[in-house]
């Protein structure tokens, strides 16, 4: 059994499985690419380089995985507790909301002044969404995995109507977005190469970790995420708990909103400003093993992807939907690698080759 | 005010709540299969979505669209049978395989209908035509309302009272909700759970792929990106509130349905709201009617948790 391991085998064994689906979902992709009549080899040249080629491709695909890491962290905290955040979407959209607000509403402010408050009302924005879910669920005990989905249809159609009606840049034409933000409330890029965004990312990734590894509310959350039973008995109050960290999921969430906003795109709110963040983030966050480290690895590895692909989309015609292929397929083969299954399966091998018969049982048929 | 009152008094309302009711019923009436026996299946959505592809691309190769849903359905039990093989001999995380199912189907799907028609620009294939039943059409109300849909109204009608009859009448259904319920001490008295679960999950797997061909096929005749549109999460939340079961997951269905029907009819008259949050509606409704049903939804009991022998 895995769990039996040596904690430095089962660290090999965890880099062998995402080694191995990697190169699976890799595979699968280059079947149906070449399916398609693509020329493999610029395919990944060009994904190469558009994703790290140049400065400028570095700097891009960290603003890319910003997004994604903060969204994915907040899903990593609420899973150690057992919690399905799946409301990044809608947690993204009404931080970015929030942060737009403050943005073109306190535009005279100096610029680090405002940067942190539309930062803040990011926060405050995307904890309130998925405050609400925390509050269901505490409150009510309804399913998160419910509420949060309706929440993300819910907090989207808002932001349609906000910004074809009351917050439309009345400059648009007719287009479905807001004004631009204040020039000076853009993220600065450090040295033409490091987006701010990304060292926030870093920072939120060494919050959550402090979060979880060092404080009372983290053993909270882990405990919570053994059990309820197990969590009242550690002395939690497992209701709050589990609302504290739908408000955490939702914070970094609505962080990612305004931290895109600020820091990436066209600064603008428009109801195609997430390309999909809230779900990739969870995918990222189980790539990442629920770890605030290892979703940051996840994040950077998953940025780098979707930039490379949607550069290479301008220059090799791969269309963008390649980087949700090739991400959805490498986390079905990291879920059905991550199991005892084959270990039971080279079990029974190694039983028949010894002569004595396997374990029977339809569980490994 | 008024013309509130016309749009509710108008038959077409009520006729649209059933039509765009029907794929959300398909996939929800799946899904209770899957949850009755103890699986959560958010991958839902991304069968739905293969479904309405493949269902596209059966119909404009073999020009038949009875062809074209059968593949579709194939295609959805194909997804399905993926994620049966996490859930149920992987003992994986249900949910975590199911979000990734659905975004890899969704690349899958958008990918292959920009290889198959150039730029993606998918063609108008053999669709389902509504039929008329005669006479029955001519019955006030309940006319327009059901007989003068597409063929798989009918076929919802009737696969909703088989699905009752078989969950809930035949010793197979006792079966399938014990392993939803206790699968070790149905394990114990021989009951084969893991076949039962892989059962349940290719009967959802059919029935929501049915649902994305009916998208495809019995509505709009093509294939879009995403186009299953998060159809396959309300189906989620129907299932919920019909408290799983299939007779109540039609209510359910309608009434989303209903509120969505009436966001698009409220665009076209005088009534001064904003379409935006019109279309809000139906999900802020399905949410308040899951949190008035506190305490009446029970839920199978080992529902989403893995199990393995040993």
């Amino acid at each position: 059994m895995i769990a039996a391991l040596q904690p430095d085998r089962q660290a090999m064994m965890m880099t062998l499985r995402m080694g191995v689906s990697v190169v699976a979902a890799i595979a699968v992709s280059s079947i149906l690419l070449a399916a398609g009549g693509f020329d493999l080899q610029l395919v990944y040249e060009e994904i190469l380089r558009q994703s790290l080629g140049s400065p400028f491709a570095i700097k891009n695909s960290l603003i890319e995985a910003v997004p994604i890491t903060l969204v994915g962290l907040g899903v990593a905290v609420a899973f150690r507790a057992g919690i399905f955040n799946l409301g990044g979407e809608g947690q993204i959209y009404m931080g970015a909301l929030a942060a737009i607000g403050v943005a073109l509403g306190f535009s005279g402010l100096p610029g680090p002044l405002l940067i942190c408050l539309t930062l803040i009302a990011g926060i405050i924005g995307g904890a309130l969404w998925g405050g609400v879910a925390g509050a269901l669920r505490s409150r009510l005990g309804l399913s998160e995995i419910i509420t949060t989905i309706m929440l993300n249809f819910i907090a989207f159609w808002i932001v349609s109507y906000l910004v074809r009606g009351p917050i439309q840049d009345p400059n648009s034409a007719g287009y479905p977005y807001t004004a631009e933000i204040p020039g000076r409330s853009q993220l600065p890029i450090v040295g033409d190469l490091i987006p701010t965004g990304f060292l926030i990312a870093v920072i939120a990734s060494a919050v959550a970790w402090v979060l979880l590894e060092r404080t009372k509310t983290g053993i909270g959350i882990k405990s919570l995420g053994s059990g309820e039973a197990a969590g009242r008995f550690a002395g939690f109050r497992v209701e709050m708990v589990g609302f504290g960290v739908m408000l955490i999921a939702g914070a970094m969430s609505g962080l990612a909103g305004a931290v895109a906003l600020l820091g990436g795109g066209d600064g603008r709110l428009s109801d195609f400003f997430s390309p999909g963040w809230g779900f990739i983030g969870v995918m990222t966050a189980l790539i990442g093993r629920g770890s605030p480290i290892g979703t940051l690895l996840a994040g950077l590895f998953v940025g780098f992807l979707t930039n490379g692909i949607s550069g290479a989309q301008g220059t090799a015609g791969v269309p963008n939907s390649v980087a949700q292929m090739l991400l959805g397929l490498f986390v079905l083969f990291l879920i059905i690698s991550n199991t005892d299954f084959f270990v039971r399966l080279a079990e029974s091998a190694r039983a028949s080759l010894a002569g004595s018969r396997p374990r029977r049982g339809k569980a490994t048929v | 005010m008024s013309e509130l009152l016309d749009i509710f008094a108008s038959t077409a309302l009520y006729a649209t709540a059933v039509r765009l009711a029907l794929p959300i019923f398909f996939a929800a009436l799946g899904e209770t299969f899957a949850e009755r026996a103890g699986l959560v299946n958010v991958g839902l959505e991304g069968m739905m979505l293969m479904g309405a592809f493949a269902g596209v691309v059966g119909s404009h190769y073999t020009g038949d669209p009875w062809l074209g849903a059968a593949i579709g359905i194939f295609a959805g039990m194909l997804v399905a049978a993926i994620q049966a093989l996490v859930a149920i001999n992987l003992a994986g995380d249900q949910i975590v395989s199911g979000i990734a199912l659905n975004i890899a189907v969704l690349g899958i799907t958008s990918y292959l209908a920009r290889t198959i028609w150039e730029g993606g620009d998918v063609p108008s294939v053999n669709g389902f035509d509504s039929i008329t039943m005669p006479g029955f059409s001519e019955i006030p109300f309940f006319g327009p309302v059901i007989f003068e849909q597409s063929v798989l109204v009918y076929l919802a009608i009737a696969l909703a009272a088989v699905s009752w009859w078989l969950l809930f009448k035949k010793p197979w259904g006792l079966r399938l909700r014990a392993c939803g319920e206790d699968p070790r001490s149905a394990d114990s008295l021989g009951i084969p759970v893991f076949r039962i679960r892989w059962q349940s999950m290719m009967i959802c797997g059919a029935l929501a792929g049915l649902g994305g061909v009916f998208l495809s096929l019995g509505q709009l005749f093509t294939f879009s990106d995403n186009m299953s549109g998060g159809r396959g999460f309300i189906a989620l939340a129907v299932v919920i509130i019909a408290r799983w079961s299939p007779i109540r997951a039609i209510a359910a269905a309608v009434l989303f349905g209903l509120f969505e029907a009436l966001a698009l009819r409220v665009q076209v008259t005088d009534i001064n709201v904003p379409p935006e949050l019109m279309l809000a509606l139906p999900y802020l409704v399905t949410l308040f009617v899951y949190a008035g049903l506190v305490g009446r939804t029970r839920p199978p009991k080992s529902l989403g948790r893995e199990y393995s022998r040993g």
